[in-house]
């Protein structure tokens, strides 16, 4: 924080009341200077920390800040990386390669969830501290894995339909976007986008819960193409990797049709999008949730915490949190940083300028 | 198998002539748009062509690649690796400076005719199998890659994109970038000498060779042909996704060949058909577009995929004149069948 305070007002002006707080959750201990955080204990260790794929800029983001979180704890002797490349086997070898190496702890992102699961269990069978984080991998906690860092993914869900139910009252068609088929984030998130909108004059169209597009922007860009020349309504759309759709909306848009609004995950090139439609496209209103690029830091914490005898950050749970409101302007306005590459995201605690100078894992 | 023998042949008069291949995957192309336009409307309006297009001149220009490999008798798995380094070399290369773009796609270029002079050499003088040895050099395409980004591309720069989805009457650069490539491979195969031998070394490198043509060359520059292609393909890719992933070449691989294997280019070498594999490639990224519109879940689209390329592959490689003939005289001497029938 106080790096932010030295680049003055113009990321000032950035930084914002939600990313504070949910940055707080998690540095709460990280913040207090030079010193050495709380959750860093006296035990040496070495630690792990893998992707089940690492391929794209939420990754990078999310590695660094993995990175920048264990070099504040000088316990922390030796940082292990791996990327999985989206593919499973590669994933498990991942895992146990990091075993063999002697890691102490290991923060894992098991992308494949269940199918992750042994590879967990023999790495905590071998002593591990382990902590997957974000995707469920099944199992029980201190049988199959030290811990799992979640997130409440049905909140994000709910921040969509509370928002949906206020901006586009009359009720409409709802399209909603999200991974590989069958992942469970975007299985809980269209649950709590369910339980916020029962009872009222909202469809859900396309497939159930979602339209699958592996998060990938070549994926997405068929498969809303597809969805915008099938359905001749759709009043909101809803996706959890917002970025991603940028480029397949504005194909779209090219050829006459017009972005309804949407309800997504946060970044500076959707930002930025946003701000160059505001003239010609007046049904597009737009509202983020946090992308959760600090998640990893606290699991990180409590990998740390937990091998090296630290103590224990208070959440065992990352908060999902309303980022950008183009209507209401709360918590924030709708971000942008021209002047910074797309793939960054506003809403991290990592600065966009330091996002923008990362170049690799 | 029995029609490689047909396709192996190099007949001088058909070398403009239409063929089989072209003619099958055309009623084949033409027929899925007749039943989009059935069954799926949506999948041939506007909005969905438009979306769909570029993807199919992508995969046009990779698949004229691939063709040429596996007109050599080999086969080309490093598409993967090639397409995501390139992608990777343009878009994380310039990080999105518009001036240094030029400077990333002169270096993709040289990346691609490197990637192609190695998988000639190990195929032709050292004689690896070529799956094999483009499967190495895959890995090896991914450990570049990775080790210039680590597996984090930027987003495509401006001057690309623009450059790239700029449209010309209505349609995007994309597609005449398709077009353009292969009328040029076709020129280069059907009307020039080199073409004329090169079809001759992949129907049978033996014969070519004992007529005093250096086949070693020949098959050399299909590797470092397919790889040129594989590049111009890979750069446009980059600039059709503006977000793209490390991997974007992962998705190339194995259509590369179907594209191929529906455009009725025989896996075995021989005669090439690049403006089949043009066609198949339409093909595909329409079928894919049609099973997206048909109102079924996840599984049931992977499975109509499944049973359209399975119908196109067995038009080619199942001999149908054969497997007539054995239920006919099957059915006159009434003779239980053969096991390997």
């Amino acid at each position: 924080m106080i790096r932010n305070k030295k680049r003055g007002l113009l990321i000032a002006s950035v930084s914002t009341a939600a990313v504070m707080l949910a940055t707080s959750l998690v540095s709460a201990t990280s913040s207090s200077a030079a010193s050495v955080p709380s959750w860093c204990g006296p035990k040496k260790i070495t630690l792990g920390f893998g992707d089940g794929f690492g391929g794209n800029s939420w990754r990078l983001v999310t590695t660094a800040a993995v990175r920048e979180e264990a070099k504040l704890c000088p316990s922390v002797t030796k940082l292990y990386y791996a990327d999985g490349q989206g593919k499973t086997d590669k994933a498990i070898a991942d895992i146990k390669g990091m075993v063999a190496k002697g890691v102490n702890a290991l923060v894992y992102f098991p992308d494949a969830g269940k199918a992750m699961l042994p590879a967990l269990r023999a790495a905590y069978k071998a002593g591990v501290v382990t902590v997957p984080y974000r995707v469920t991998p099944g199992g029980t906690p201190g049988k199959d894995y030290t811990m799992f860092v979640g997130t409440d993914f049905q909140l994000a869900g709910k921040n969509w339909g509370e928002w949906i139910k206020k901006n586009v009252p009359a009720g409409g068609n709802i399209l909603m976007l999200s991974g590989p088929a069958g992942n469970s984030q975007g299985t809980e998130e269209r649950k709590g986008l369910e339980a916020a909108l029962a009872g009222t004059d909202y469809k859900f169209i396309g497939a159930n819960p979602f339209e699958a597009t592996g998060w990938d922007p070549g994926k997405s860009q068929e498969v809303l193409t597809a969805a915008i020349a099938k359905y001749p309504k759709i009043d909101v759309i809803v996706s959890d990797f917002g970025p991603s759709l940028v480029s397949a909306l504005d194909a779209a848009q090219k050829t006459g049709w017009k972005i309804p609004a949407m309800a997504a995950s946060d970044g500076n090139v959707l930002g930025c999008f946003w701000k160059d439609m505001q003239a010609t496209q007046p049904n597009f209103k737009l509202m983020t949730v946090s992308t959760q690029n600090d998640h990893s830091r606290l699991a990180t914490q409590w990998a740390i915490a937990l091998a090296t005898g630290g103590k224990k950050p208070a959440n065992k749970q990352y908060p999902s949190l309303v980022f950008e409101d183009s209507v209401s302007g709360k918590p924030n306005p709708v971000q942008c940083r021209k002047d910074l590459p797309g793939d960054i995201y506003l809403s991290a605690k990592m600065s966009g300028d330091k996002q923008a100078k990362l170049k690799s894992n | 198998m029995s029609s490689a023998t047909e396709v192996r042949e190099v007949k001088k008069s058909s070398r403009i002539q239409i063929s089989r291949g072209m003619i099958t995957v055309l009623i084949g192309t033409a027929a899925l748009f007749i039943a989009s336009a059935l069954i799926a409307p949506t999948s041939v309006s506007k909005v969905a062509f438009m979306g769909m297009i570029p993807f199919a001149a992508v995969l046009a220009i990779i698949g004229l690649g691939q063709t040429l490999v596996v007109q050599q008798g080999g086969i080309d798995l490093s598409v993967a690796g090639s397409v995501s380094l390139i992608v990777v070399i343009v878009t994380w290369g310039p990080d999105r400076n518009d001036d240094k773009l030029i400077g990333a796609v002169i270096a993709a270029f040289i990346a691609a005719i490197i990637t192609g002079i190695i998988n000639g050499i190990l195929v032709t003088k050292i004689k690896l199998n070529p799956i094999v040895a483009t499967l190495g050099v895959n890995a090896l395409l991914y450990g570049v890659m990775m080790g210039l980004s680590a597996g984090s591309p930027r987003r495509t720069t401006d001057r690309l994109a623009n450059f790239v989805n700029a449209r010309y009457f209505g349609l995007p650069a994309t597609v005449y970038f398709g077009i353009a490539m292969t009328i040029l491979v076709t020129i280069l195969l059907k009307t020039t000498t080199f073409g004329r031998k090169f079809e001759a070394v992949g129907a049978n490198p033996r014969a070519a060779k004992s007529t005093g043509i250096k086949t070693d060359r020949y098959q050399m520059s299909a590797y470092v042909i397919a790889q040129v292609l594989y590049c111009v393909g890979a750069v446009l890719l980059g600039g059709v996704i503006s977000q793209p992933t490390a991997y974007q070449g992962d998705e190339y691989v194995l259509p590369s060949v179907a594209v191929v294997v529906l455009g009725g280019t025989s896996l075995l070498g021989g005669r090439g058909f690049p403006m089949a594999s043009a066609v198949a490639a339409l093909f595909l990224k329409q079928l894919d577009m049609f099973v997206l519109s048909l109102s079924v879940p996840f599984a049931v689209r992977t499975i109509v995929i499944a049973v359209a390329l399975l119908i196109g592959v067995a038009l080619y490689t199942v001999n149908w004149r054969a497997v007539r003939d054995r239920f006919q005289s099957m059915s006159r001497r009434n003779l239980p069948s053969e096991a390997n029938a």
